[in-house]
């Protein structure tokens, strides 16, 4: 239920955004490229206003936005003059494939990393390690994502500089994997630096209050192995809070994967995004931002299942 | 032996000053025994069951020894510690929320240490955990449920049947019965016991409750500071503590005796900062030398050591064969007929009985207003001599009726003054400042309207205080209270009643209670002597005295006091005969 609403508030949003923003679509319609300029005349704008249905009053244009919606059919893009669904499908597999390397790889590191530190707390390995995340969490993702670009791709050529795969080049299966996973190294590193800070400090706090739990103490009263005891008896425990945190940080992370897509040109959403601003182009901009809406409400929901499976005690208040 | 503690000591490296929280235990359990351990909280209780599991490590040092079966075990590696924990020593931890694990379910908890000390599994594993749910009364349906979805009764047992899962040899149970309902608590006591006949593991029972404590174990230790103050049989400790401190832990227990008011120990628990004995500061019968050293546990009598410099609580005043003839024209009245009694340091001891058995007479020779036709006395020691209520630290005696026992024509601060004045004690401004502050104590106004006001102008409540004022005035060692309440309304007797047992649990002096009044001895009493037609006919602890009296003349005084108030009681319990209890009051 509280899902069925968020969900209208957004899709309200969604729609009202793009027109909020100064501009109009048929001014930009000449393009950007350079080669081409030409304006529109004022019949030819009339016509494309009426053409879209722009020149209707709000409701009536929100109202067929919806029915739209329900029918799946997002509109067409101004710009593209394609479907804006068969545009984001296109574009939507890099940015998920970036999302979720960057969640994952910072949930592994943040994780290992934080219970490496609670487990020695207070040493000399703890504090190190403390404030090397300190400083990294401190640093914007695009900022870090240049500083790579730089040192990685350009200064030493490890890298690609951008695109997310070779182009005109017939790579077939295991090549074109790898292929695919070289071009994404960058951008999902960059991101996963920029946000397991977080996820380092909380893994760190959590674990450390866990292991002075009493239900620790009788873990190690009950002679179990030390193995047991911290992945076992205290990684459940300490999971359940940062369950919640990724989820809670997934909007964070699609707003950073957009602004490393556009560091290192790849073609996601992000990148998209960019240049549906720039020209205007309400149709695309409303699909984007309600795909990634849509895409950080269901990384929730996803929590949410999740928590239920790992904490009993909210499985209880389901049937209460 | 089973288990051997010697000289253990724990000391917790807190920020700044370390903690020392157990300093040189020593105890040895044989197979089957069972032992209690008492103290307030921050006594070391639960630091000595941790202690035992090996569960104290890290910055916290453990030092001394203790020995399983003849072998030193504190000194294992982890692996070793590891390997005795549960399956021989287990312990069941004290009810709190957070003792099971919340996402892991109660079965999977129950049976983990079967599967890790056992080897056992599938089915084998699955069925020895269900046994033990029934073994501690649980529906083994329950295995699936979660920590959060049990009552504190079944959390309790579920960590008893976890306990039990290895069949350990030596079981440490804390506080089994803290935050449980009295029927749950009941239930848990027998749980124990039975259990513990059943299986014959050796039992240490740390806890509060000092009822649990006495139906589960047969020895006692009370903990103080961290350190063992004294060691007994359970049932004679209760009964005859020879601490302080051990007298003031009944005391203060609401389920050892529910008929006695509850006084705790005054002043604050040991900041392990004292010098000397830990406890000189809360102690009735400190001395100065009690600031030199810390008291070793020695030997008191058979089965019985205590840690104190003056070797438990003293006796202050012994009597023995006292008598007192009156002769009349023709034949000799025995009004005391060979009494020997004792009063110790700093209790309430009661002397009962009718009218008539002596009791005045007893307590008028005590307080040497009549001289006995024989027999002994002795204060602090030393044969009676005159100075014993002429001085400081001797006794005083408060009287019946207030209204002789201080003068009509001399003012309040006349009263008060005048044992100081007659026994030169102190300067002027002194004096005047001992009656201001005893005034004060006994909830007077001391302003000088009223120091100047005359006895005769106050109401017996207020008379009686300021006879128990001028007794204060002396700082008595004991103070001979002869039915001092008998002649006030309800109302001033309760609130002269709890403001000397105030009194006398700050203050710390000893009073002997002469009362014809069962119930008001049963509320105030530690100890309780019986008399009839001039001897002591009983005496005991009053818990004991009014719950098992021996004597048939304290039966039948307990029948009339109480008889009624014991009859409704039944009747709670059998509803469907409350007709017949009825008949059966009116026949009495």
């Amino acid at each position: 239920m509280e899902y069925a609403i968020t969900f209208m508030v957004i899709i309200t949003l969604n729609f009202m955004l793009p027109r909020m923003m100064p501009g109009d679509p048929f001014l930009h319609l000449s393009g950007e490229g350079g080669e081409e300029v030409w304006a529109f005349t004022a019949e030819q704008r009339q016509y494309f206003i009426e053409y879209y249905g722009l020149d209707r009053p709000l409701p009536e244009q929100y109202a067929r936005y919806l029915t739209g919606l329900i029918q799946g059919d997002m509109g067409v893009s101004y710009y593209y003059k394609d479907q804006v669904s068969s545009i984001i499908l296109r574009r939507l597999p890099w940015t998920l494939m970036i999302v979720a390397g960057a969640t994952l790889l910072s949930l592994l590191l943040g994780t290992v990393l934080g219970s490496f530190s609670a487990f020695h707390r207070e040493s000399w390995k703890d504090k190190s390690l403390y404030l090397l995340m300190i400083v990294f969490s401190e640093i914007p993702a695009f900022l870090l994502g240049i500083v790579l670009l730089i040192i990685f791709a350009a200064g030493m050529g490890l890298f690609p500089l951008s695109g997310a795969m070779r182009h005109f080049a017939n790579y077939t299966g295991w090549e074109h994997v790898k292929n695919v996973l070289h071009h994404a190294a960058l951008p999902v590193i960059t991101l996963s630096l920029a946000r397991v800070g977080g996820i380092y400090l909380l893994v760190r706090n959590t674990f450390t209050t866990v292991m002075g739990k009493d239900y620790i103490r009788t873990a190690r009263a009950k002679g179990l192995t030390e193995k047991r005891i911290r992945y076992y008896h205290a990684l459940r425990n300490a999971l359940l809070p940062l369950v919640t945190r990724v989820a809670l940080q997934m909007g964070a992370m699609v707003g950073g994967a957009v602004l490393v897509e556009n560091v290192f040109a790849y073609p996601g959403l992000g990148l998209l995004m960019r240049q549906a601003v720039f020209v205007r182009d309400y149709p695309l901009l409303q699909g984007i931002f309600l795909v990634l809406a849509f895409g950080v409400l269901g990384a929730n929901l996803l929590a949410d299942l999740l928590y239920r499976v790992l904490d009993p005690r909210t499985r209880g208040q389901e049937t209460a | 032996m089973v288990l051997e503690v010697r000289n253990l000591s724990v000391t917790y490296q807190a920020e700044g000053a370390p903690v020392r929280a157990l300093q040189e235990i020593s105890f040895s359990l044989k197979e089957g025994d069972t032992l209690g351990i008492i103290g307030e909280s921050g006594s070391g209780k639960t630091t000595l069951g941790l202690a035992l599991m090996g569960l104290i490590g890290g910055k916290d040092r453990v030092e001394g020894n203790a020995y399983f079966r003849g072998t030193e075990f504190l000194s294992f590696s982890d692996k070793g510690k590891k390997a005795l924990r549960w399956k021989h020593i287990a312990m069941v931890f004290q009810n709190s929320l957070e003792v099971l694990n919340p996402v892991l379910n109660i079965g999977e908890q129950v049976g983990e240490p079967l599967k890790k000390h056992l080897y056992l599994k599938g089915k084998e594993l699955e069925a020895r955990v269900e046994e033990l749910f029934q073994l501690v009364g649980l529906d083994p349906q329950w295995k699936e449920a979660f920590p959060h979805q049990l009552s504190g009764g079944m959390r309790q047992r579920v960590l008893i049947a976890m306990a039990l899962s290895c069949k350990p040899e030596l079981l440490l149970v804390d506080e089994p019965t803290t935050s449980l309902d009295p029927v749950s608590r009941k239930e848990m006591i027998e749980l124990l016991g039975r259990l513990q006949q059943e299986y014959g593991f050796t039992l240490v029972v740390i806890s509060h409750d000092l009822s649990c404590i006495s139906r589960l174990t047969s020895r006692l230790l009370a903990l103080y500071g961290g350190r063992v103050v004294e060691e007994g049989l359970t049932e004679e400790l209760l009964e005859d503590p020879f601490h302080p401190y051990s007298r003031g832990l009944i005391n203060s227990s609401p389920h050892y005796f529910a008929y006695k008011d509850l006084w705790g120990i005054p002043g604050e628990p040991p900041t392990g900062q004292e010098a000397g004995c830990s406890f000189h500061s809360r102690c009735s019968q400190a001395l100065e030398s009690c600031r030199e050293g810390v008291p070793a546990l020695q030997q008191v009598c058979c089965e019985r050591r205590v840690a104190c410099h003056r070797g438990g609580i003293v006796t202050i005043l012994e009597a023995s064969g006292l008598k007192k003839e009156y002769r009349l024209k023709k034949r000799v009245l025995q009004a005391v007929n060979g009494v020997d009694l004792y009063i110790k340091e700093g209790e309430v001891a009661a002397l009962v009985g009718e009218t008539g058995s002596g009791k005045s007479t007893v307590a008028q020779m005590l307080g040497r207003l009549m001289k006995p036709t024989a027999g002994d006395i002795t204060f602090r020691g030393e044969k009676f001599y005159n100075g014993v209520t002429r001085q400081e630290n001797g006794i005083q005696i408060v009287m019946q009726d207030p209204f002789s026992s201080t003068s009509h024509r001399l003012t309040v601060e006349q009263v008060l003054r005048e044992p100081l004045d007659i026994n030169k004690i102190g300067t002027s401004q002194e004096r005047s400042s001992r009656v201001r502050e005893a005034l004060e104590q006994v909830q007077l106004p001391w302003g000088t309207d009223f120091l100047k006001r005359f006895c005769f102008e106050l109401s017996g409540g207020q008379r009686q205080r300021v006879a128990i004022a001028r007794a204060l005035v002396m700082k008595p060692a004991l103070l001979l209270a002869d039915e001092i309440t008998s002649m006030l309304d309800p109302s001033t007797q309760a609130n002269l009643l709890r403001l000397l047992k105030g009194l006398q649990n700050s203050k710390g002096f000893a009073m002997l209670f002469i009362t014809h009044d069962l119930e008001l001895a049963r509320k105030v009493a530690d100890r309780v002597m019986v008399m009839k037609q001039g001897e002591i006919v009983e005496t005991g602890s009053s818990r004991r005295l009014f719950t098992d009296p021996c004597c048939c003349h304290t039966k039948e005084l307990i029948d009339a006091a109480f008889g009624e108030h014991q009859h409704v009681h039944k009747s709670h319990h059998h509803p469907h005969t409350h007709e017949h209890v009825h008949k059966h009051k009116t026949q009495h």
